[in-house]
């Protein structure tokens, strides 16, 4: 069995855009409000904090956490854990609890569904992450999986929150569908006052008036956690926009903004999937936006690896001319 | 009273019923010493058929009940008959000594003995080929009681097996793992497995065995309650497995001991089976000997010397408390008994040491986890 072991470690490369100077006009324009983020505030710490789990690194090195919506069974848990792994994602998620809309749709498999994603990890080495509903599964969820996700249905259940702080496991806490930004940071925090220090934010679109989207994905937190927050971020496109389509832009999109990760839904037969039919892609569709990923992430450490341009960036107000764009040229 | 709960009752009787005819076929088996022919008593299976032909109870007619004990005497003739060879160990069904016994060679008949001392005295009286018994464990060390029979008995080791112990965490099928509170098991197990309840709130409930704790949450059905046990106690019991591996430490092995009379030669197609064997690492010969420590400077140094100039590779040294003020050392190391080098070292000790012999020349094996 894998042990994750979780703790701080200082980012080395710390970023322009981190710097003290830009902490602190990020606590500045939220004023007086976020001083109670004792822990998840980015003045807790000083560089970016990693969570590690079964070897990876996350903060530090970009995740990919894929898998299906519901694990449904055996055979489809591990071919699609399988075909995630080949694609390159670093990590497995599958729920075995589901909160569901309606009581009569399918709730998961329940332990059986965990006793899957273990054999899964064993299978393909993947570490496991999966959904925690209820505190008195808390500690048994932590047994089978390497980091439990509380859901944003639970972001505000506090006492889940204090059970899954006191599991030891890293939590992906996924922001509620109607928080703010701040409301989000003090769910973390009562995980980190527990003291466990492993958390991950996850955003994964909010509820607006706009409704061709399942959620409005609002890519915007992403920076907004660099700024307030030395925790890790990553976004779930899946769920963000319920539309296959728009995973791949979006997904795009979040590695251009500064995502330290995604969650990306993937089955091995969507059209027959028992949950979240409309938006799991197939492992073929996956290894496609996989390889985008690994091209632009190549080309965002290009630009990033040039501090003038960020410099420039920030004090201009006008077009700026990146090095390497005008190396290009 | 509902039709759950009828089903649930009916089920804990059957369990009963399979361990009470598993226990039945095991006094049958045994008894075939005394009848070296297979001659059959008639008069003795006529007493058994009338009294279960009793009619007094009303919902188990006569024809019934006769029809079923001839069946279960037809049974018990067909095992005697068999040239069964049977294994004693300690426990009830499903211990960790019996999973030894099966992965050494799942022919055998496993025979339960309630101690250490029964299963020793059972193989020196011929009422079993074999014994099994553990000696030492990578978390718990020394099995005491073991070492201490087994510097007076008068028994041959005949192969060692290293087994991975992985304690499996057992319910009765269908128990809400949430709603689960105590757990029985041996008190070692639990001890090896304290990080995982207190993790999840477990109360730890000492009991005899493991396998008998698991024997017991199937018979007795007790609410909120879990056993710790081999996967294939798990199986024996129907309970089923809410977690494999439950332990702490992820290496945790058993070391068990065959032993057998000194002059029993097992018959060629047995041993030709036990070699052939699957699922075990190929045999490394080991050879273990016992004496008792001379009372003056450098007495054990005598005989460790003896077998460091021979270049022989001691694996295990113990010492067990023996008579008052006495101690007897079991020394086990790499070798074979017609190696040369080996018998030189025998010999040799046997003129140093007091009380010194040898407990058998035999291969070990490993279990893969």
């Amino acid at each position: 069995m894998t042990l994750s072991i979780v703790m701080y470690t200082i980012a080395n490369h710390d970023r322009q855009q981190h710097s003290q100077a830009s902490r602190e006009r990020g606590l500045r324009r939220k004023g007086a409000r976020m001083k109670d983020l004792r822990l998840a505030g980015n003045l807790a710490m000083e560089g970016r904090s990693v969570v590690e789990v079964g070897g990876v690194r996350i903060g530090e090195v970009f995740t990919v956490i894929a898998g299906p919506c519901s694990v449904e069974s055996e055979d489809q848990t591990i071919r699609t854990a399988v075909a995630v792994k080949e694609a390159g994602a670093t990590m497995l998620r599958g729920g075995a609890f589901k909160p569901r809309t309606s009581p009569y749709a399918f709730q998961g498999l329940g332990l059986k569904g965990l006793k899957i994603l273990e054999k899964a990890r064993r299978e393909t080495g993947l570490p496991i992450v999966t959904e925690v509903i209820d505190t008195r599964d808390v500690s048994w969820v932590g047994e089978y999986a390497d980091i439990l996700q509380i859901g944003a249905r639970n972001m505000q259940n506090f006492s889940l929150l204090r059970e899954a702080g006191k599991s030891g496991r890293p939590i992906l806490l996924k922001r509620g569908m109607h928080a703010t930004f701040e409301e989000w940071l003090n769910c973390a925090e009562y995980i980190l006052a527990e003291g466990n220090p492993g958390v991950i934010l996850c955003e994964r679109g909010i509820r607006t008036f706009e409704t061709y989207t399942r959620n409005t994905l609002d890519l915007s937190m992403i920076p907004a956690v660099k700024l307030n927050s030395h925790l890790p971020v990553i976004i779930d496109p899946s769920h963000g926009t319920g539309i296959l389509e728009m995973i791949e832009p979006m997904s795009l999109a979040a590695i251009a903004a500064g995502a330290d990760g995604l969650e990306i839904e993937v089955h091995i037969d969507p059209p027959n999937a028992m949950s979240d039919k409309a938006q799991q892609l197939t492992p073929e569709a996956f290894m496609r936006l996989m390889d985008k990923i690994r091209r632009l992430r190549a080309f965002m450490a290009e630009l990033n690896a040039d501090p003038e341009h960020m410099l420039a960036e920030q004090d201009k107000t006008g077009p700026t001319q990146s090095r390497s764009r005008a190396a290009r040229a | 009273m509902n039709l759950e709960d009828l089903r649930n009752d009916i089920d804990r009787i059957d369990e009963r019923l399979l361990s009470l005819l598993e226990e039945r076929m095991e006094k049958a088996l045994l008894s075939r010493t005394f009848k070296p022919d297979g001659i059959r008593d008639p008069e003795r299976e006529e007493s058994v058929l009338e009294r279960a032909r009793r009619p007094l109870r009303p919902l188990v007619s006569p024809d019934f009940s006769g029809g079923l004990w001839s069946r279960i005497m037809e049974e018990s003739r067909s095992i005697q008959a068999q040239r069964l060879v049977t294994i004693g160990f300690q426990g009830a069904h499903g211990a960790w000594s019996e999973v030894a016994a099966r992965a050494w060679s799942p022919t055998l008949a496993t025979m339960p003995c309630p101690d250490f001392a029964d299963v020793f005295q059972a193989v020196r009286d011929g009422w079993f080929d074999y014994g099994i018994v553990p000696v030492e464990n990578t978390l718990g060390g020394l099995v005491g009681q073991v070492n201490s029979l087994l510097v007076y008995a008068d028994l041959r080791i005949v192969a060692a097996i290293d087994l991975p112990v992985s304690h499996c965490l057992l319910t009765l099928p269908g128990t809400d793992h949430r709603d689960i509170r105590q757990v029985y098991s041996h008190e070692q197990a639990l001890s090896q497995c304290r990080g995982f309840l207190s993790r999840n709130r477990l109360d730890p409930m000492p009991y005899f065995d493991t396998a008998g704790a698991a024997r017991m949450i199937a018979e007795e059905r007790p609410r909120a309650a879990a056993a710790l046990a081999s996967r294939f106690a798990g199986e024996l019991y129907g309970l089923e497995t809410i977690k494999e591996g439950v332990q702490d430490a992820e290496v945790n092995r058993t070391r068990f001991f065959v032993l057998s009379k000194r002059d029993a030669v097992p018959s060629p197609a047995f041993a030709e089976a036990v070699a052939s064997q699957k699922g075990l690492t190929a045999p490394i010969m080991k050879c273990s000997v016992v004496f008792n420590a001379t009372d003056k400077a450098g007495g054990l140094f005598g005989i460790l010397e003896i077998f460091a100039k021979a270049g022989i590779n001691l694996t295990r040294i113990e010492s067990v408390p023996d008579k008052p003020g006495d101690y007897a050392i079991f020394i086990d190391f790499e070798g074979e008994e017609d190696d040369p080098k080996v018998a030189t070292a025998i010999k040799a000790s046997e003129s140093v040491a007091r009380g010194f012999r040898v407990l058998g020349c035999y291969g070990e094996r490993r279990v893969s986890q």
